[in-house]
């Protein structure tokens, strides 16, 4: 007796990723020997090698999430739709399978990943080296999609598309997930991770991982770090100057308690692109300190990751993933456009001219093989429910480690 | 005073003083408007921030002189794509010593203004190379609200974009209303009453710019040795002027991937791909090529360009390619006169400039500095290619592309 | 709800001010002034009033340097609000031209580096006279350099020639061969230091980059020459590797015999730890 289990309804190895999320599944037996008809007992249940990731089951929408759960599979190969989400983050894909047992036997297993946002300091070796090695792939020395990610963060109208106006968060949430669906494109396993910016991260600021910075603010990587070939605007290299102690946190930002205490409507939370997210960005010289010239830093992806962090548990804490509900977010008529609900938002609308800028670098927001938000085009409002909260279709397939469902 | 002999090793104090003499010169003033050409031998070598400078004294040259219809392409040139402040600033004052404004203005003034807004900066004009390091004087947008003011009623097709630069949160900032309040009052008159809006015209005034030329057959140079210079595509395939650029009409494009300013190269390469996309709808893209030709062939190896183009959404193939120049480009920037200048090998300074090549690669129509609507190259390249080749059907006989 | 949100913003417009009052006041100890600038930088850009004040913090050389630093940390963090800054940019450039000359070296250095990355060209003619006159350069010449790359437009090629044939300190060798790697005419120099061993390896390293990207052919010929060199220094052949395994034709390299034999010695013998593990991942990549 065989059974086949697709997890987001799928067998593609791209898809074979979760989140904290519920992800569809289906089982349905592919070999039916020895099976008794009309339908056999299948015990689903997580095997994590040590370290590895962890999932739960539960057969509807809703519901807890159990560690194993038992569907009658039908003998006839007609599937049986469960549904499992991530309970322990993953280090590596296929450190936690799925496994299908008939009594004692196992028949049927799919390895998987939980994959998830993580801290950067606290990353592992291989997860390390997966990322960088795909982000400076994503780079290519300047030839790279990553150029398109830069010009969207140039000087001139593409920057009043997402800074200083309630569209800052949606915006960048969307870059972000472009970013990482592209860097997913190369490597399935990679998870954007973020800076925790209000603790100490040394293990960030090391020549096997962001580099470190000489008194000239010189950024050196250790030979065998493909980051030393990073290349933007022809330029090879990084200038970032610290004005703290990488041992450290920079003072001066606002922490994560203070951050997420700012208040319980978006107007109020929103001032938190001054400090600490301005804060954070001018805590250095260098590229990332200035607006136009930040992208360059590949450090400013994992800044940006903890803005959106603190973005999502600010709005996990306050539920505020309903756009229609009013506190979830700013919609001023008088904003620019771009900052509003039911604005599409440049580049990936593709509008040009006008108040958009002249041209719309790197097209369509990255699809994901697993879920189909937030669309080619997204608008303001598409971004706030990326964890599926309201609406299940809303699920744009990524998750933080300590922004629980 | 005697004029200093026009070298690129002059020295700015000496070139501002050249200008200024030029300037106060009735008989040599229009020498101005050659000085606005990029491939002026005083831009060689210099770098991009010194040219700034230097073209942005001959715009207040051509503002205390008066703009001519000549001058005026290179005026709202920087109106509608310059995106450095001083440079925008002197245009918005230059503009207003044209003799007459006109309606035709008014669009490239408020495209400026979107341009500009957030890199706005104070500008002194006090003396050559000097930059303000106090916030009072003006600026690029208290400039351009100058010049909307200037317009008047010729602003009436815009003045409904102006009263939108008076609203809270997507406004200019509240420093600017008195200065916008200006610019609508003199818009509306002095009855205070909204003109009747003319036609927004959104291209330059047509009697006095010349961003478009044409040349019949007959006209055409074919005098540079140019057939033989070997050119690189975005392949690493190499191909001569002559075996790529003859036999067919080609829409060429200059661009380099280093370009900083997203209203030109990017652009430019970004709407070439428009072309080809019409040409393609027209069932044209075999009998029209087109082309981008780097100004920047040291560093624009075959992989950049070709990626380059197909993230603008070029389409790249044996019809239509993007290509360096293998050895030396001088040939290119000959045939073309090309509107640019380098720092070493680095692009200071270019203009936006399209051509049409006819089937024996010479160029029949140009579009320079202003920006050019893709249906009006395809339209001119068809043009160029109904022309035909002349036979004895004609009894003229036009002299061919020579090898050299 | 209305009503909330009108009070939600006077609640936060209220601390901005209070932050702000501290900030002003030199009456306020100098840690007390940076934390009230650094909780609310927002608020230098909330009223012209506080604005102007944080911007005469930032030029009066009289005030306490680490306030100074932190009015300017503060609205280079409210820069970035880019929309919301729009009313405060025209000032800001002013105050940070005024401050270039600032007696204060740190400031000078922040200001310039600001000004530079917006491709300022008042900033950018003070480095250029100070690399062509010692007597009058605000920074270090390899700081300068530094800056002056941010815009490979710049007229620096030619003082960054001169500082490579005459470096007055290895730094500033090091940032000039930075500098010149964006002009393709640079791309002998970058041969010779690529290929003399004894450069300094920084220097190798820069020159190996900067060859990729204007000659990558013949980037890839030196790296080959230099992996199968065993006199060369680990380093540098670990570089060359990584490159190679990056960039390089991987057809062309997975026949290679001779390559792989010489990465093979290299993944053993007295190679450092690190060098043997990126030989390792190279010889994985490329064999069976």
């Amino acid at each position: 007796m065989i059974v086949q289990l697709l997890i987001n309804n799928n067998t593609t190895p791209a898809t074979q990723f979760v989140s904290w999320a519920p992800a569809p599944c289906r089982i349905r037996m592919t070999n039916s020997a020895g099976a008794i008809p009309p339908a056999v007992s299948i015990r689903l249940s997580s095997a994590s090698a040590p370290g590895g990731g962890a999932v739960g089951f539960r057969t509807g929408t809703t519901g807890p999430f159990t560690s194993t759960l038992i569907l009658m599979v039908p003998t006839n190969g007609a599937s049986v739709p469960f549904f499992t989400a991530g309970t322990v983050a993953s280090s590596n894909f296929g450190d936690v399978r799925i496994e299908a047992r008939a009594g004692a036997t196992v028949v049927g297993s799919a390895p998987c990943m939980v994959r998830i946002r993580k801290n950067a300091n606290t990353l592992k070796p291989p997860e390390k080296t997966r990322f960088i090695a795909a982000y400076a792939q994503l780079n290519n020395q300047g030839l790279g999609r990553f150029a398109d990610f830069r010009e969207m963060h140039r000087t001139g109208l593409a920057l009043n598309q997402a800074h200083g106006a309630p569209g800052f968060l949606p915006w960048h949430r969307a870059y972000l997930l472009d970013l990482e669906r592209e860097l997913q494109a190369i490597d399935a396993s990679v998870a954007l991770p973020y800076w925790r910016f209000d603790q100490a991260a040394p293990n960030i600021f090391q020549l096997n991982f962001m580099g470190v910075s000489d008194n000239l603010g010189t950024v050196s990587f250790a030979n065998n770090n493909p980051l030393q070939f990073w290349k933007t605007d022809g330029q090879t290299g990084v200038n970032r100057r610290p004005f703290f102690n990488t041992a450290l946190a920079p003072p001066g930002l606002r922490t994560e308690a203070q951050t997420l205490a700012l208040g319980t409507m978006y107007s109020q939370f929103r001032i938190m692109e001054g400090n600490p997210h301005g804060s954070a960005h001018s805590s250095f010289g260098g590229f990332i300190s200035s607006t136009n010239t930040a992208p360059r830093d590949p450090l400013f992806f994992l800044l940006h990751c903890n803005v959106d962090r603190l973005w999502a548990k600010w709005q996990r804490l306050n539920s505020r993933f309903n756009s229609t509900v009013v506190n979830s977010f700013n919609n001023n008529m008088a904003s620019p456009i771009g900052h509003r609900l039911a604005d599409t938002m440049w580049p990936w609308n593709g509008v040009t001219g006008g108040t958009r800028p002249p041209n719309a670098p790197g097209g369509p927001l990255a699809p994901s093989p697993i879920v189909p938000a937030p669309g080619p085009s997204p608008r303001v409002q598409d971004m706030l429910d990326y964890h599926g909260v309201i609406s299940a279709a809303s699920n744009e397939g990524f998750d933080y480690d300590d922004v629980p469902l | 005073m005697q004029h200093a002999a026009a070298t690129h090793a002059l020295p700015e104090p000496q070139f501002a003083a050249l200008v200024d003499a030029l300037a106060a010169d009735p008989a040599r003033r229009d020498e101005l408007n050659g000085l606005l050409r990029e491939d002026h031998s005083l831009y060689d070598q210099r770098g991009a921030a010194t040219v700034v400078r230097m073209r942005g004294w001959v715009l207040l040259a051509l503002a205390r002189a008066g703009v001519s219809d000549a001058a005026l392409i290179f005026v709202l040139e920087e109106l509608e794509s310059g995106l450095d402040p001083y440079l925008v600033a002197a245009a918005a004052r230059a503009l207003r010593s044209y003799p007459s404004p006109s309606e035709t203005f008014a669009p490239f003034v408020m495209r400026a203004l979107t341009n500009i807004r957030y890199r706005d900066e104070p500008i002194s004009f006090e003396s050559y190379g000097e930059y303000a390091v106090a916030a009072t004087g003006t600026s690029p947008v208290r400039e351009l609200l100058a010049t909307l003011a200037w317009l008047g009623p010729h602003a009436a097709g815009v003045l409904d974009e102006v009263r939108l630069l008076r609203k809270q949160g997507s406004g200019l900032p509240a420093k600017f209303r008195v200065d916008i309040d200006r610019a609508i009052q003199a818009i509306r008159g002095p009855e205070r009453s909204d003109p009747p809006a003319a036609p927004a015209c959104c291209g330059a005034p047509a009697t006095v710019v010349e961003r478009t030329s044409s040349l019949p057959p007959n006209e055409r140079c074919s005098c540079a040795p140019i057939a033989s210079t070997l050119l690189q595509d975005h392949d690493g395939a190499t191909i001569t002027f002559k075996e790529f650029f003859t036999g067919q009409p080609t829409i060429v494009a200059f661009f380099y991937t280093r370009c900083d300013n997203p209203l030109k190269c990017s652009l430019t390469v970004t709407k070439l791909a428009r072309v080809q996309a019409s040409l393609q709808a027209q069932g044209l893209a075999e009998r029209i090529h087109t082309a981008a030709i780097t100004y920047d062939p040291g560093f624009d190896l075959p992989e950049r360009l070709r990626i380059y183009g197909k993230d603008r959404g070029v389409r790249l193939g044996a019809h239509h390619r993007m290509l360096r120049a293998v050895e030396d480009d001088d040939a290119l920037r000959e045939y073309f006169k090309l509107g640019v200048n380098f720092i070493e090998s680095l692009v200071n300074r270019h203009r936006i400039e399209v051509y049409i090549l006819d089937t024996q690669g010479r160029v029949a129509v140009s579009f320079e500095r202003i920006h050019w609507d893709e249906q009006e190259v395809v339209a001119r390249a068809v043009e160029v290619l109904n022309e035909g080749v002349p036979t004895e059907q004609t009894g003229q006989m036009f002299p061919a592309l020579s090898d050299s | 709800m209305a009503k909330k949100l009108k009070t939600a913003k006077r609640t936060a417009k209220v601390s901005s001010r209070a932050a702000m009052s501290v900030a002003k006041n030199a009456g306020n100890t100098a840690k007390q002034r940076v934390a009230a600038i650094a909780s609310a930088p927002l608020a230098v850009i909330e009223n012209d009033k506080d604005l102007q004040a944080m911007l005469a913090v930032l030029v009066n050389a009289d005030e306490p340097i680490e306030v100074r630093l932190a009015a300017l940390q503060a609205l280079q963090a409210a820069s970035f609000s880019v929309v919301s800054f729009e009313s405060a940019r025209g000032d800001y450039v002013a105050a940070l031209r005024k401050a270039a000359t600032d007696p204060n070296k740190e400031l000078r250095q922040r200001v310039l580096g600001i000004l530079m990355r917006d491709k300022d060209g008042f900033a950018q003619k003070k480095l250029l006279d100070g690399l062509k006159d010692p007597g009058k350069a605000l920074v270090p010449p390899e700081k300068a350099l530094q800056l002056l790359s941010y815009d490979v437009h710049a007229d620096a090629y030619e003082a960054a020639r001169e500082i490579v044939k005459k470096p007055p300190n290895v730094v500033a060798k090091r940032e000039a061969l930075r500098l010149l790697a964006a002009d393709t005419k640079a791309a002998p120099l970058f041969e010779k230091v690529l290929r003399d061993k004894k450069e300094l390896r920084a220097n190798r390293q820069i020159a190996a980059s900067a060859l990729h990207s204007i000659d990558p052919d013949k980037f890839q010929q030196y790296a080959r020459k230099i992996v199968l060199d065993k006199s060369d220094f680990d380093d540098i052949r670990a570089t060359s590797l990584v490159a190679l395994q990056q960039f390089g034709d991987d057809e062309a390299l997975g026949k290679d015999k001779a390559l792989l034999k010489s990465v093979k010695g290299f993944s053993g013998g007295k190679t450092q730890a690190k060098y043997k593990q990126t030989a390792k991942q190279f010889l994985s990549r490329y064999k069976p």
